[in-house]
């Protein structure tokens, strides 16, 4: 026998709700950690040594930084803007996107000097296409680049092992900590029904357990690592 | 043929420039329905080639320069439509980047290369070549299409700079834009572009179209038009080193000293000869008139090797076009996604 209160239309309107600006804020920060896409570059056709890139790449912005000859600026402009060219048009608007918006974010910052000394606009020009051209580099650097061989070039580089280290697993963490992150906002959100009053307190419990994830992975790193004869000495990396 | 800043009035450009605004509607919306999505990227290559086409000057008679345009060539490989919106891209770059073709002239630019060349161009070709497909047959029509097709347009820029001294002139009757008449501009524009710029455009047409149906036929408007299969993937790279030979060749467009019919700076047109006369007054629209600072004015750089400049340019500019148009394939299919 179906209770009468089973059978009747129930029209469920709970009060809208909306998240408070500390949690909003924490997922987008863990949303934008979790696709930082530090480490899905792959080689194209033309395989270069990653070192001679790196050594390049380095270069060219120590050039592109203290240049004011301009056939210096046209020079690694032709080079970055060429090469850009090459990558496919998917690959081309994720190099572009953050390069434009640095761009952009650039013009604000220097917009008020432009406006007030109109005689150094050339300059402030020169130093938004600078960063155009430098984040441009960077994300072209970054998009035809594995991970592990640039770790294998820093190490060449006589960076010291420890460094290196703390580095990859830093960029490795950061990436995994944020996805945890959004996991438990997510997890959150759907199951909070209605109004809720105490949000604030969900703001500690996820920074916290983000927290002990973190411990918990490197644990289970270091664990990992011991097993593999890691002996306290980082000369083998 | 570029129309520098001034040249015409702001009624005309403003007039130029509306009469353009369907054409480009037009464009934008066959071009869509017409061109497959991975051949978009590609018309970036074929702005490109009209960019570096524009670059090599030629020395014309009566000591001033020109060049070829490249319309036709990619209204042959693309269609009309996407023809008339590569060369305007390549237009824009040109005058945003550049300084060649006036910013306000931008309109009157793009009816006269981007609308009438390759319309006219093409249309000739299709009426020479009618139903056969055989290579010379097909490689005559796209240079006597593309022959026709330049020259159309210096006939319309010649019109355009004639109607000025006609239309607008100051209270002591001096010209306040363009000063010479039809008289003078139809033949100054039209005998140097029918003897020699427009055998350049039907060479370097005839030439690259040979090369792209010998390398990539899929390439052709006529096998997209007709839906013909592709063939499986084709390389790119003779036309990519197609490309990267004319870079390395454009400072030879160097080699034409001498401004263009109808290009001169405000400050040298009151020496102009013309017809044994020299003008001898600045017109007060070209005077007084706006311009835009660009950041490499005629393609060079204070302090940079002229050639070297040269050079870095075309790369610049053909790198912004490949990009540009691999972007607009992005936001292409995303269109046709969502339809």
């Amino acid at each position: 026998m179906i209770p009468d209160w089973l059978k009747g239309e129930e029209r469920a309107a709970p009060p809208r709700d909306r998240s408070p600006f500390a949690l909003r804020t924490l997922k987008t920060l863990g949303g934008v950690l979790a696709r930082l896409q530090i480490q899905r570059g792959r080689e194209g056709r033309l395989r270069i040594s990653v070192l001679g890139k790196l050594l390049l790449l380095l270069a060219l912005l120590l050039c592109l930084s203290v240049a004011r000859h301009p056939l210096l600026l046209l020079g690694v402009a032709a080079l970055a803007l060429g090469y850009a060219s090459t990558l496919p048009a998917w690959e081309l608007a994720s190099v572009l996107r953050p390069a434009l918006g640095g761009a952009l974010l650039t013009l604000l910052l220097v917009l008020p000097a432009m406006l007030l000394r109109p005689a150094g606009r050339l300059n402030n020009v020169l130093v938004v296409g600078k960063v155009f051209l430098s984040v441009t580099m960077v994300n072209c650097f970054n998009r035809r680049t594995q991970w592990n061989e640039l770790t294998a070039a820093l190490r060449r580089l006589r960076v010291p092992g420890v460094f290196v280290f703390v580095l990859d697993l830093s960029l490795k963490y950061i990436v995994q900590l944020g996805g945890v992150m959004v996991d438990l906002l997510t997890a959150r959100e759907l199951r909070a029904v209605g109004r809720d009053r105490h949000k604030y307190r969900s703001v500690g419990g996820v920074l916290g357990q983000t927290f002990l994830r973190s411990i918990r992975l490197s644990r289970e790193t270091w664990e990992a690592m011991c097993c593999r004869c890691f002996t306290d000495d980082y000369k083998g990396l | 043929m570029h129309i520098p800043e001034n040249y015409l009035s702001p009624v005309s450009c403003t007039v130029l420039g509306a009469a353009m605004i369907p054409v480009w509607v037009h464009a934008v919306k066959k071009t869509n329905e017409e061109l497959p999505g991975e051949k978009i990227p590609l018309l970036g290559a074929g702005a490109a080639f009209s960019f570096l086409a524009m670059m090599f000057n030629v020395p014309l008679v009566g000591g001033s320069t020109g060049h070829a345009v490249g319309g036709t060539l990619i209204a042959l490989l693309f269609g009309p439509n996407a023809a008339c919106l590569a060369v305007s891209v390549a237009l824009l770059l040109q005058a945003l980047i550049f300084g060649d073709g006036g910013v306000l002239a931008f309109g009157a630019n793009c009816f006269n290369m981007a609308f009438v060349l390759p319309y006219v161009g093409w249309g000739v070709y299709r009426l020479l070549k009618g139903k056969g497909d055989g290579t010379v047959r097909s490689c005559a029509a796209a240079a006597i299409g593309s022959y026709v097709g330049l020259n159309a347009a210096a006939l319309c820029c010649a019109v355009e700079f004639g109607l000025q001294p006609m239309l607008f002139r100051d209270a002591v009757g001096n010209a306040l834009y363009c000063p010479y008449d039809l008289s003078v501009a139809i033949p100054a524009m039209m005998i140097p572009h029918l003897a020699v710029a427009g055998v350049v455009e039907a060479v370097f047409t005839a030439a690259v179209y040979a090369l792209v149906r010998r390398t990539s036929p899929d390439l052709r408007y006529e096998r997209i038009l007709s839906g013909a299969p592709e063939g499986g993937k084709r390389s790119r790279l003779p036309i990519f080193a197609l490309i990267a030979a004319l870079i390395a060749a454009c400072p030879l467009g160097l080699l034409a000293t001498g401004t263009a019919w109808g290009e001169w700076g405000a400050e040298e047109i009151a020496e102009i000869v013309v017809g044994g006369k020299t003008l001898g007054y600045t017109p007060a629209g070209l005077e007084k008139g706006w311009s835009l600072a660009v950041p490499m004015p005629d393609y060079a750089l204070e302090g940079v090797n002229e050639a070297l400049a040269y050079v870095l340019s075309a790369v610049i500019g053909v790198a912004l076009l490949v990009i540009l148009f691999k972007l607009l394939s992005l936001v292409m299919k995303g269109r046709r996604k969502n339809t």
